[in-house]
């Protein structure tokens, strides 16, 4: 059993909540646990870096502090936190002043950081300690010829934390093939679907999401897998929206890759949050959908 | 606003040591050539040059130099005092702004770079130019998507995404926003909930950016809503954490250290 400490975002509690209820589904196959970080708060995001850069940092810092009591790493499923605390953490040891100033601070909050915590993404725990080795051996419904569209995002592998290529990142396409289904090529697969920016300047994602569909849809994806809450939402929720703005017929379900190892685990659908996707995947996943027991 | 310029000189290895020769003789005449120091490694010499405009009239004029075959811009650092300039570098990933090369990569890679005031390769001319007000009021951080792109493909490390952040928290302080985008506004938005429970409470922060920037944009909005209400994807009421005492003490804290550093 793999022990981590669990940083969900505020996301899962939300429009991203298939995400949360399909992880903690397929930590018991995977032989993981992740225990949530108590009273965790919101990682603050692009939004806070750009309104004040040392408060900012601080308030990603107090769940690097709470974390850090655990000695585990910090595993979450959002890109966004993922980069977020991952560069609290480089800043901190990049720049000495702004540590002084950032332990001050927490000091008046009660609070202290040693700078300890690895900060790790979801998808990166399940292919490097996992390994595809183990997760091929717990598919117990093999997603035969299901062509499934791999979408990074930007987030998961930009900017470079090592986890996989910044622009043709591999290992969610590896992922596909060791549940037995069939990466389709996707040359946006680490574009970007325009973020927060579909609140504040919907036009531009608009397009950007269109984009992304074509790019699956005239590959022969049958779904999109995301491994990012905001991605999932802008693809799914907003689909009809720009289907509606540029007189397309798109009809895509967006899965969390969660949810796709949990099909394949012979998880039922409702357990992995299947009926939280707008656009509905039944009819793509119908062939495949034996519960287990 | 000028700058002294650090030029990095590949001269021409087909002619030997006389060609050295010709480049540091011919570098030696330029009048706006301060002085020129020879390097071990990629490149041969070190030319640091005073620019008291524009550096491509006196890039193009050091190439004209028959001995010199590659140039490339190693370091801008301003000759008069820039408090804009020195603001920047103050502030974590600001200070790219002092080696950027120029070469616009961040540009032609940028998703948004049509529907910005100013390219990125700009932001960081007029950032050493001294341009508080054009780099501060324009659109550009405002369309950023934060999508890294510009960022792992600068060949000089410039953290170009970060520098955005950091401009659009300035633009923010000097009260200096472009009106023509409303993604400072979201932001504060997003902040504010935050500062109030801790966490970000979804459908709390859509409600008051569209009532505050946009009513029609809200029914507009509507059918997205109602699709993430009825998915059980929006709950209605925010979630507070435990900690806000603390949050609001890291808060009162910081602002009392000035903010940004």
């Amino acid at each position: 059993m793999k022990h981590y400490s669990y940083f969900p975002g505020c996301s899962s509690e939300a429009t991203g909540v298939a995400y949360g209820i399909s992880t903690q589904a397929i930590c018991e196959p995977l032989e993981m646990e992740l225990s949530e970080l108590e009273d965790w708060n919101c990682c603050g995001s692009t939004p806070y870096g750009s309104t004040d850069e040392l408060e900012a940092i601080c308030i990603a810092t107090r769940n690097l502090a709470l974390a850090e009591e655990k000695g585990l790493d910090l595993v979450t499923p959002c890109s966004s936190c993922y980069l977020t605390l991952n560069r609290a953490n480089s800043n901190l040891k990049l720049y000495p002043e702004l540590k002084d100033n950032v332990d001050r601070i927490l000091a008046a909050a009660g609070l202290k950081y040693r700078g300890t915590v690895r900060v790790r993404h979801l998808a990166e725990v399940i292919v490097n300690d996992i390994g595809f080795e183990a997760i091929e051996s717990r598919v117990m419904n093999s997603l035969d010829g299901l062509k499934v569209a791999p979408y990074y995002g930007c987030q998961l592998v930009r900017p470079e934390l090592g986890f996989d290529d910044p622009e043709n990142p591999q290992s969610l396409d590896r992922l596909v093939e060791s549940l037995g289904a069939e990466p389709t090529p996707f040359p946006l697969k680490s574009r970007c679907c325009g973020g927060s920016l579909m609140i504040s300047e919907p036009d531009i994602a608009l397009g950007l999401v269109r984009k992304l569909l074509e790019s699956a849809s005239d590959n022969g994806a049958e779904c999109i897998i995301t491994a990012c809450p905001l991605c999932q939402t802008n693809l799914d929720v907003y689909q009809g929206m720009v289907n509606a703005k540029f007189k397309t017929k798109f009809e895509i379900p967006v899965l969390f890759f969660t949810q796709l190892m949990g099909i394949a685990f012979g998880i039922n659908g409702k357990a992995l949050g299947l009926d939280k996707g707008v656009i509905s995947a039944k009819r793509v996943l119908k062939p495949f959908q034996v519960v287990a027991k | 606003m000028g700058n002294k310029v650090y030029f990095m000189i590949k001269t021409a290895e087909e002619a030997g040591k006389e060609g050295y020769e010709e480049a540091l003789k011919g570098l030696e005449a330029i009048p706006e050539v301060e002085s020129v120091e020879s390097v071990s490694g990629d490149y041969d010499l070190v030319a640091r040059v005073d620019v008291p405009k524009r550096v491509v009239p006196i890039a193009n004029k050091i190439l004209e130099n028959g001995g010199v075959k590659h140039i490339e811009i190693l370091r801008v650092e301003p000759l008069e005092p820039n408090p804009f300039m020195e603001e920047v570098c103050s502030i974590p990933g600001g200070e790219g702004v002092l080696w950027c090369a120029q070469c616009g990569l961040c540009s032609a890679s940028c998703p948004n770079v049509a529907q910005m005031d100013y390219s990125p390769r700009k932001i960081i001319a007029l950032i050493r130019a001294g341009k508080r007000n054009e780099v501060l009021s324009s659109n550009s951080m405002g369309v950023c998507l934060s999508c890294y792109l510009c960022t792992v493909r600068c060949p000089r490390e410039v953290k170009i995404t970060e520098l955005m952040h950091a401009l659009e928290g300035l633009a923010v302080r000097h009260n200096l926003s472009s009106p023509k985008t409303s993604t400072p506004t979201m932001h504060r938005f997003f902040v504010n909930s935050i500062k109030r429970n801790g966490r970000v409470h979804e459908l709390g922060l859509m409600l008051r950016f569209y009532l505050k920037t946009n009513p029609f944009a809200a029914i507009k909005m509507l059918p997205v809503a109602l699709k993430l209400l009825l998915h059980g994807r929006m709950p209605l009421r925010a979630r507070k954490i435990k900690g806000t005492e603390q949050i609001k003490a890291i808060i009162e804290e910081s602002q009392v250290m000035g903010g940004a550093l």
